[in-house]
C-alpha cells in the first residue's frame, strides 16, 4: 500500500480537474485546497493553458448564421432585466465551502460525533461520497479508525496531527483504504476540516462498536 | 473601436516598462485579448462579434468532442450561446495579467460544459456549479503578464511537439471529458501507465511548480 503523504492534490486530480472531469466531491476538496494554496493555482493556470490551446486547435464546427442574433437577443433581453446585486464578502473558507454552508436548500448543522468532534453534512447532489465539515475540538482525541473507502481531507481552520504529521490550514490529505489514523486537533485550538469520504469507516477501538453507529455514512 | 494597451512588464527579471517582442502567434492572442477588454470596458458589439466569428466554432467542436455521460446531440449549439452569452456579461471581469482571452474562455466553456452535462444526466440538485470552484481568493498575487505569456508559450510549443501517446491521452481528458481511469481503459493501457504518460507531458510542457521540479525550471529562465 502506497501511502501518499503530499500535502497536495497529485497530478492526477488537478489534471481532471483543470479538465473539467473531476467528480463532485473531489472537485469541492480541490477547490478548498487552491483556495490556500498558490503553487497548485500556478499549476492550475498552466494546466487550462494546455486546454485552452487544444481548444485553439480544433478543427471549427459549423455556425449557423443566425446564432449570432439569437445570442445577442439573448444578452438585450437579459440586460433589461435587473439582476440581484451579488456582493461578496472577504471570506476566509473557500467560495465553494462558503455556497455549501450557506445552501439554502440544506443548511448543515453540527451534531456531536463523539466527545472531541463534531460534524455538518453537506448536500452536494452526489452520493458516493459524504461530504461534511469535522470539527475537533482543541487537544481533542478522535477515535482510531481506518477506512474502507477513499478519504480526502483539507484543513480549513487550524491545524491537527495524527503519528505521521501535522496538518495546517489548506494541507491536502488522502487516506487510502486500509490506513488506520487517530487525528488529534491541536492544542492552541479548534480546528475545522473539510472531509470527503467514499465508503462507511470502521473503528478499530476496543470501544469501536459503540461509536459505529455514530459515525455511519448518511449518503446525501 | 478602442485599443487599449497592455503594458508587458515582469516585475521581476524585465526592467520596468519594457515591452517584449511577441512572435506572431502571441499577437494573435493578444488581439483576442484587447477584443474581450473592449467588450468588458465599452459593451463593444463589434468587438464581440469578432470574437464570436473566431470562438463560436471552436466552441462547438469542443462540445462535440464530448463523450461524457449526458451528451446530447444539440450541447453543440447550446454550449455556444451559453458561454458567448458569459463572456458578454462576465467579460468586465477578466483580467489580461491572469490569462489571456482564450485561456479565460477555454475556462467559461468547461465550466459551462461540466454544468448543462451534469444537470441533464443528475436529477438531484446540484448546490454548486462548476464555477464555484474556482473562485480565487482578492489578495491572490498576480502573475505578470510575460510570465504568463512565457508559461503559454512553453506549453503552445511542447504541446505540438509531444509524443502521439502522451498528446492522444490529454485530449481524451481535455476534448472528450475522460477521466484517467476511462482513458485507461479505452487504450487497454494500465492506469499507471497512462498517468505515467500524464506526468511526462507536464514536464515537458513545464506546468509543475512544486519544489522537487524547482531546478528543471530556473534552468529554462
Ligand atoms: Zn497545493
Amino acid at each position: 500500500m502506497s501511502h501518499n503523504l503530499s500535502h497536495h492534490p497529485d497530478n492526477v486530480m488537478l489534471v481532471e480537474f483543470s479538465a473539467g472531469t473531476l467528480p463532485t466531491a473531489e472537485s469541492i476538496c480541490v477547490s478548498a485546497h487552491l483556495h490556500f494554496c498558490e503553487q497548485c493555482r500556478t499549476e492550475l493556470l498552466r494546466l487550462d493553458q494546455v486546454g485552452s490551446q487544444l481548444l485553439t486547435e480544433a478543427e471549427p464546427a459549423e455556425i449557423d448564421e443566425s446564432l449570432f442574433d439569437t445570442v445577442m437577443a439573448k444578452i438585450d433581453s437579459a440586460e433589461a432585466s435587473p439582476k440581484l446585486a451579488t456582493a461578496e464578502k472577504v471570506q476566509s473558507f473557500p467560495h465553494s465551502v462558503s455556497k455549501l454552508i450557506k445552501n439554502p436548500q440544506h443548511q448543515p448543522i453540527w451534531k456531536r460525533l463523539s466527545a472531541s468532534v463534531d460534524i455538518a453534512r453537506f448536500k452536494t447532489g452526489q452520493s458516493e461520497f459524504e461530504v461534511a465539515l469535522h470539527r475537533i475540538c482543541a487537544g481533542g482525541k478522535t477515535p482510531k479508525h481506518d477506512h474502507s473507502g477513499v478519504e480526502y481531507t483539507v484543513v480549513l481552520k487550524g491545524s491537527f496531527s495524527d503519528e505521521r504529521s501535522v496538518y495546517k490550514e489548506g494541507d491536502f490529505l488522502v487516506r487510502q483504504p486500509g490506513d488506520v489514523h487517530q487525528p488529534m486537533g491541536a492544542q492552541n485550538g479548534e480546528c475545522i476540516c473539510l472531509s470527503a469520504l467514499q465508503a462507511p469507516i470502521k473503528l478499530s477501538n476496543p470501544l469501536g462498536f459503540l461509536m459505529k453507529p455514530l459515525l455511519r455514512i448518511n449518503p446525501m | 473601436m478602442l485599443r487599449k494597451t497592455i503594458d508587458i512588464v515582469d516585475k521581476n527579471s524585465q526592467p520596468a516598462g519594457r515591452v517584449a517582442v511577441l512572435n506572431t502567434s502571441e499577437k494573435r492572442s493578444d488581439e483576442w485579448s484587447l477584443l474581450l477588454i473592449s467588450v468588458g470596458a465599452e459593451r463593444d458589439r463589434q468587438a464581440f462579434a469578432q470574437l464570436f466569428k473566431h470562438f463560436a466554432p471552436l466552441l462547438k467542436s469542443f462540445a462535440q468532442a464530448n463523450r461524457h455521460q449526458g451528451w446530447f446531440p444539440g450541447l453543440g449549439e447550446d454550449l455556444v450561446q451559453e458561454v458567448m452569452i458569459k463572456v458578454w456579461q462576465k467579460a468586465a471581469g477578466y483580467n489580461p495579467e491572469k490569462a489571456s482571452a482564450t485561456t479565460w474562455i477555454y475556462t467559461v466553456a468547461r465550466n459551462c460544459r461540466i454544468d448543462m452535462l451534469r444537470r441533464k444526466s443528475n436529477t438531484q440538485h446540484l448546490p454548486l456549479e462548476n464555477e464555484d470552484y474556482w473562485h480565487e481568493p482578492d489578495e491572490d498575487t498576480p502573475v505578470s503578464l510575460l510570465r504568463q505569456k512565457r508559461s503559454e508559450t512553453k506549453v503552445q510549443d511542447s504541446l505540438s511537439q509531444l509524443p502521439k501517446e502522451q498528446d492522444e491521452i490529454l485530449r481524451k481528458v481535455y476534448l472528450e471529458g475522460k477521466s484517467h481511469a476511462e482513458a485507461s481503459e479505452e487504450l487497454g493501457l494500465p492506469l499507471g501507465t497512462v498517468k505515467s504518460r500524464v506526468r511526462l507531458a507536464l514536464q515537458k510542457m513545464q506546468i509543475l511548480v512544486s519544489p522537487e521540479y524547482q531546478d528543471e525550471l530556473s534552468h529554462e529562465s
